[in-house]
């Protein structure tokens, strides 16, 4: 070790230096005078440290810390105990009403608009589709003018396609104007065209309505 | 009883021990207090200079460590050195409020070291008392962030490594201003003899005629 690597690398105690130190301070008159007072201060430095070992702070900073701690560690412990009761509480009320809200809005979402006033013109479904098979006899080719009449009180739309023999339909009932009824030629009193009436419509196995009759009195208003 | 605990946890680890007190454990809390608090005080009493000061600074050091968001990391250093840094912010808070009533520091590492007289022993002469007196003096004499790392090393005995990770910088400029501090010591305590040198030579001498 040379002068200058002695002095880069000065030892972290002023009194405590390494094998390669004292060998050069052994060899160098120089660097020993220079060190001298180095050593002198970490002697002064180390009896300060021994002087003052046993200072430390007054004992009412414990206590005052202590009851700190005791009033802290209450209030933690009343915390951890109202999280133990209100959080899962609060967790699932919370859950439930999310998902109370939520289905009342699917359930909305999906049910039918009601009609507005005034604006009923088509016929509205009452029932749940009825699947009833009936067995309309067919009309006859060869009939006269009554040939739109078929059995079970059922009028065959205009315009609806051919009902075939052994043909299955399907019956639902619905609410539909009387005017609308008047308009198909089912005999429907004049002073009741304004109001609703309830008929069942034959509805044939491709889905197109074929035939209606009248609910009420012998099927006629 | 209370002692006994005290022994019981005497062998613990501080990590162990602040464990222990964050489980609500109060004798670890004491334990560990009693382990820290006179390094912590004396620290801050060597860079305020105020008992009331350190007293304070103790209290706080300590609260820190009892409130939830501490931010001890025992990745990032010993729970001694977290402490000295919290004690380090405190103390640097109190010398900033208190800036207006001290002279200005040269606080700068760019200052060249100046000759220094070189005398064997800055402190020959003195008596222990006297001699601590003026290490005390030459000690806050120094610029705050030479004075800081003669605190940490030289008196409270940490290692570089340690007072690196206190001071948040590098182990190389702890070493430097370490150095820087010793001769700036060295200077100041030269400095306080010389005067009393000169005294001392004017006291009457008999000359042999």
């Amino acid at each position: 070790m040379n002068c200058q690597e002695f002095w880069n690398n000065p030892p972290q105690r002023g009194d405590n230096l390494g094998e390669e130190q004292t060998a050069h301070l052994a060899e160098c008159g120089a660097c020993a005078a220079q060190f001298e007072p180095h050593r002198a201060l970490a002697k002064g430095l180390q009896s300060w440290v021994e002087e003052w070992r046993q200072l430390e702070a007054p004992p009412r900073v414990e206590a005052g810390l202590t009851a700190a701690f005791r009033s802290q560690t209450g209030f933690h412990v009343r915390r951890a105990v109202r999280h133990s009761w209100w959080t899962p509480v609060i967790a699932w009320a919370s859950a439930a009403a999310a998902m109370i809200a939520l289905a009342a809005l699917l359930v909305r979402g999906y049910q039918p608009a009601s009609p507005r006033p005034g604006t009923v013109a088509a016929p509205r479904h009452i029932s749940q589709p009825v699947v009833e098979v009936a067995t309309l006899p067919p009309a006859d080719a060869d009939s006269d003018d009554d040939s739109s009449v078929l059995g079970d009180g059922f009028v065959r739309l205009p315009n609806a396609p051919r009902i075939e023999p052994n043909e299955d339909f399907n019956v639902v009932r619905v609410e539909v104007p009387g005017s609308a009824m008047i308009a198909m030629g089912v005999p429907v009193s004049e002073d009741r065209a304004a109001e609703t009436v309830l008929a069942d419509v034959a509805l044939g196995s491709d889905g197109t309505a074929r035939a209606i009759r009248l609910i009420g009195d012998g099927g006629t208003f | 009883m209370i002692e006994d605990s005290m022994a019981q946890y005497s062998s613990q680890t501080d990590d162990e021990l602040l464990f222990r007190l964050r489980n609500g454990d109060e004798h670890a809390f004491v334990a560990l207090y009693r382990r820290r608090q006179g390094a912590i005080y004396r620290f801050a009493m060597h860079m305020s200079g105020s008992p009331a000061s350190a007293e304070d600074i103790t209290q706080e050091v300590f609260l820190a460590l009892l409130r939830q968001e501490c931010g001890y990391d025992r990745e990032r250093g010993t729970l001694s050195g977290y402490l000295f840094g919290i004690a380090r912010k405190l103390v640097l808070r109190g010398l900033e409020r208190g800036r207006a009533d001290v002279p200005l520091e040269v606080d700068t590492d760019e200052v060249a070291p100046r000759e220094l007289a070189v005398i064997d022993d800055p402190l020959a002469g003195l008596t222990r008392r006297e001699a601590i007196e003026a290490l005390r003096r030459a000690v806050q004499a120094l610029p705050r962030r030479y004075r800081e790392v003669v605190v940490l090393c030289d008196l409270e005995e940490l290692d570089y490594a340690d007072a690196a990770v206190v001071l948040g910088c590098p182990i190389g400029t702890v070493r430097s201003r370490m150095h820087r501090a010793r001769a700036l010591l060295l200077e100041k305590l030269n400095q306080d003899r010389k005067p009393r040198l000169a005294v001392d030579a004017w006291k009457p001498m008999r000359y042999a005629i």
